[in-house]
């Protein structure tokens, strides 16, 4: 009977996935004491800290590698190699110091030549580096990374000794010691990198000067990092960080439960999970520098019309987000993220559906009628599915609109939202360093990740002078005048809420935790009984 | 035969008609339920309830609910039409296809015939699922594009079989007759070979059913089918299924029911094709 031969044959297929997914899982080896095993989710794109430009790779570059400046639990911008630095000229020149004692794994000593190398290549275009505007702010850098300037030497950034690293700006920027902590900024060897060419990240060239050494990198695999018994700061108390590459949460949550995995994020821990794990020991939820919100396409109708935008912003309730999402979220009518300066819960519409319905038929769509098919897109995830179902519906009984959703693998989403974008896209916003220039500058004129095309002269100019302002209160006034343009007037984004990373360590474990720029800091993870 | 053999295969027929009614009622059962959905349900298949998150069954939820609140029986009942239409249509959209396609060969012979036929084992020789997914991304997530989609792939069931059949029933006594006194191709078709056939291409029609809901549901799974909570049509139970199966340590109930949906309506017409086998194609037991 072919038919049923057929079937059989489907079910036989679908049973040696699920045996496929369930043998996908680390080798079973007994972990040692001192072994930590983590899951990144996927391969890194690249350790490359030049041209990664996503979360998993930096989530291993951060382990490996150390800059001139890291944060401390207040945000600030800490010593790390830079002993110390000098604000010269109202701000336009910063001249760093450095450490005498920091060793590159293969015993050279780490000197300003090295950063100097590593933001030139940064913003090389031969580099392509995505995050080479980062330094723009450095005199000559924007006109160096568009090709009109060749020589290296007019750029403003110069190691005058081995210790002494000057940086010159076009302008005084407040925020560029924050730059300084993000991994684009850590230092590069030009003798290895010269040396080996596209493959200086793997294992056996690799040289960094991290708490952790790079010890193997099975691509689409696993990753192993060893202890750096000469970090200066003090070897790591553990010996070793498997880093895993399974995709599927449920089977990352399964290995967990039966202590193969040590470490899961909440790209390892499926949201319906959640609650019940909200009770183990190990839980921890960290709220993040990353807001979730979604844009609207301002150049098209019926979004050209700002009333139809905040129409859309008032009839969300947002106090639904934490309970459907189960993971800490925070619901967020501001731009600017709890926790960074500027932050501010005053600024933003709140649900007010009346208010929502009377705009809306202000702008000629009285209870929705003649209103066009608008499309929301997202890209493929759980997540993101569960909140596009609750806004449709949110949108469907107070304005009476009834929006399409639409779903795409994420890369496939990214080139779409240039090419072709819904009327309205889901995006979310991680730090790349705590300042909130980082935020505002995304949604000025200029900037290539703002996919509204919405404009606004003022809002730019505001963004500006706040970068350029070093008194804090007077650079909050501005940034509160900014985000009312952005979050009350004009409105080509709705924030939403700003995420938190759940996470799960087994109990044995301390000091694992995500900070809140979504980094996997491993240095300080110990045993809990050999403190 | 003996009497003692007798008797049992009696039972076993009375067994086998029995289970093939039940079927029916299931299946009638499905099918009304789900296009009355708004008549039974006090609830709406989107209404989002941030009170009744992930509740497990209850007396004001039959089935428990969602991640999002929505009552999960109202889903599985508004699911029945999608389901069922995907299964039923693309049962038929085969049919066409395939039959025409087979009686065409299977009639004309010869060269033509082998060439059509080579077609047919190309496109049967193609992955399924892989033309399925190719097919629904070009054809749009929407109950039309699934419907073509899953189509275009399985009409090839029908042209083999419809093929056979036309080449067993040319041959026969009353065809060559209907020739001889200078019966017109069409006539032949309709009036002597259609019917002859009509028995088997009808029992592949109802196995053909649940291969289609299942395959819809495959693509559902894999987050390719149908999803449109607000629309008439709803969400497949593919989709439902596949909303679920990450809870599914915790809030198993969210798969659950989708997962018997699915395989109670399969089975029941599983058992109508095996039924209507015995009666209309005795021979090709």
């Amino acid at each position: 009977m072919p038919h049923a031969l057929r079937i059989a044959g489907r079910c036989a297929l679908a049973l040696s996935l699920v045996i496929l997914f369930i043998s996908c899982r680390p080798s079973s080896e007994v972990a040692s004491d001192k072994v930590v095993r983590v899951n990144l989710g996927t391969e890194p794109p690249s350790l490359d800290w030049s041209v990664a430009t996503d979360h998993v790779s930096f989530n291993v570059i951060a382990n490996l590698m150390v800059g001139l400046t890291e944060f401390d639990r207040d945000l600030k911008p800490g010593p790390v190699i830079a002993r110390s630095w000098d604000v010269l000229e109202g701000g336009k020149r910063i001249v760093f110091h450095l450490r005498d004692d920091v060793l590159w794994s293969d015993g050279k000593k780490v000197r300003a030549q090295d950063f100097e190398y590593s933001w030139k290549r940064l913003l090389h275009p031969k580099t392509a580096s995505e995050y080479a505007y980062i330094l723009f702010d450095i005199v000559n850098a924007e006109a160096f990374h568009r090709g009109k300037i060749d020589d290296h030497r007019l750029l403003g950034v110069t190691a005058k000794d081995d210790r002494t690293l000057e940086v010159r700006l076009r302008h005084p920027a407040s925020y560029f010691l924050s730059i300084t902590t993000f991994e684009v900024t850590y230092p590069q060897r030009q003798d290895i990198i010269e040396r080996y060419g596209a493959k200086w990240t793997e294992p056996e060239n690799i040289v960094t000067n991290g708490p952790f050494l790079l010890a193997s990198w099975k691509h689409e695999d696993e990753i192993q990092l060893r202890a750096n018994p000469r970090f200066f700061l003090g070897r790591p108390a553990i010996e070793r960080v498997d880093m895993y590459m399974i995709n599927e949460k449920t089977t990352a949550l399964a290995l967990y439960e039966q202590g193969r995995l040590d470490f899961l994020d909440n790209h390892s821990i499926p949201i319906f999970e959640k609650p019940r794990l909200v009770k183990h020991e190990g839980f921890r939820s960290v709220p993040q520098l990353r807001g979730y919100y979604y844009g609207f396409v301002t150049d098209r109708k019926p979004f050209d019309d700002a009333r139809v935008r905040k129409a859309f912003a008032l009839a969300i309730d947002r106090t639904v987000f934490p309970k459907i999402l189960h993971g800490g979220e925070e619901p967020a009518t501001s731009w600017i993220p709890p926790g960074m300066l500027a932050h501010n819960v005053e600024i933003g519409v709140r649900y007010n559906p009346a208010e929502a319905r009377r705009l809306l038929r202000e702008a000629g769509y009285p209870d929705g009628k003649g209103f066009p098919q608008v499309t929301l897109g997202y890209n493929t995830d759980e997540d993101h599915k569960i909140v596009a179902e609750a806004i449709q519906g949110m949108w469907k009984q107070n304005l009476g609109v009834l929006v399409r959703l639409e779903n795409q693998e994420w890369k496939v989403y990214l080139s779409k939202l240039q090419s072709d974008p819904p009327h309205i896209f889901r995006l979310g916003w991680g730090a790349d360093f705590p300042d909130p220039d980082n935020f505002m500058r995304l949604f000025t004129s200029l900037s290539g990740n703002n996919n509204t095309r919405w404009k606004n002269r003022r809002f730019d100019e505001l963004v500006d002078l706040a970068a350029r302002e070093w008194n804090t209160q007077k650079r909050v006034q501005l940034y509160n005048e900014a985000q009312k343009i952005l979050c009350e007037t004009d409105l080509p984004i709705i924030p939403l809420f700003t995420t938190a990373e759940s996470t799960l360590l087994r109990p044995r474990f301390a000091g694992l935790e995500y900070n809140s720029m979504s980094r996997l800091v491993l240095r300080d993870v110990r045993l809990k009984n050999s403190q | 035969m003996s009497r003692q053999n007798e008797a049992e295969e009696q039972r076993r027929q009375r067994g086998q008609r029995a289970l093939l009614l039940l079927s029916l009622a299931f299946i009638a059962a499905v099918t009304l339920c789900g296009f009355l959905a708004p008549l039974l349900s006090p609830y709406s298949p989107a209404g989002l309830q941030e009170g009744r998150i992930l509740e497990g069954p209850s007396w004001s939820h039959w089935l428990g609910t969602d991640g999002l609140g929505r009552d999960l029986f109202t889903r599985i009942l508004y699911g029945a039409r999608v389901s069922l239409t995907v299964g039923i249509g693309t049962a038929l959209i085969a049919l066409i296809i395939g039959s025409l396609y087979g009686l065409i060969s299977g009639y004309s012979g010869g060269p033509l015939d082998s060439l059509l036929m080579r077609i047919v084992d190309v496109v049967y020789s193609l992955p399924d699922l892989l033309i399925f997914i190719l097919l629904s991304l070009l054809l749009g997530r929407n109950i039309a594009g699934v419907l073509l989609a899953l189509g275009l792939v399985s009409w090839v069931r029908f042209a083999r079989i419809a093929r056979g059949q036309v080449l067993q029933a040319k041959e026969f006594v009353y065809v060559e007759g209907a020739r001889a006194i200078g019966a017109s191709h069409l006539r032949i078709i309709m009036r002597h070979i259609l019917p002859n056939i009509a028995g088997p291409i009808l029992v592949t029609l109802t196995f053909s059913i649940p291969a289609a809901i299942l395959a819809e549901s495959t693509l559902s799974f894999i987050g390719l089918g149908i999803n449109d909570p607000y629309s008439e049509w709803g969400t497949s139970w593919g989709t439902l299924a596949q909303d679920g199966w990450r809870a599914m340590r915790t809030y198993p109930h969210i798969i659950l029911f989708p997962g018997l949906a699915i395989f109670f309506t399969i089975l029941s017409f599983n058992y109508l094709g095996n039924g209507l086998r015995d009666i209309l194609d005795p021979k090709g037991k």
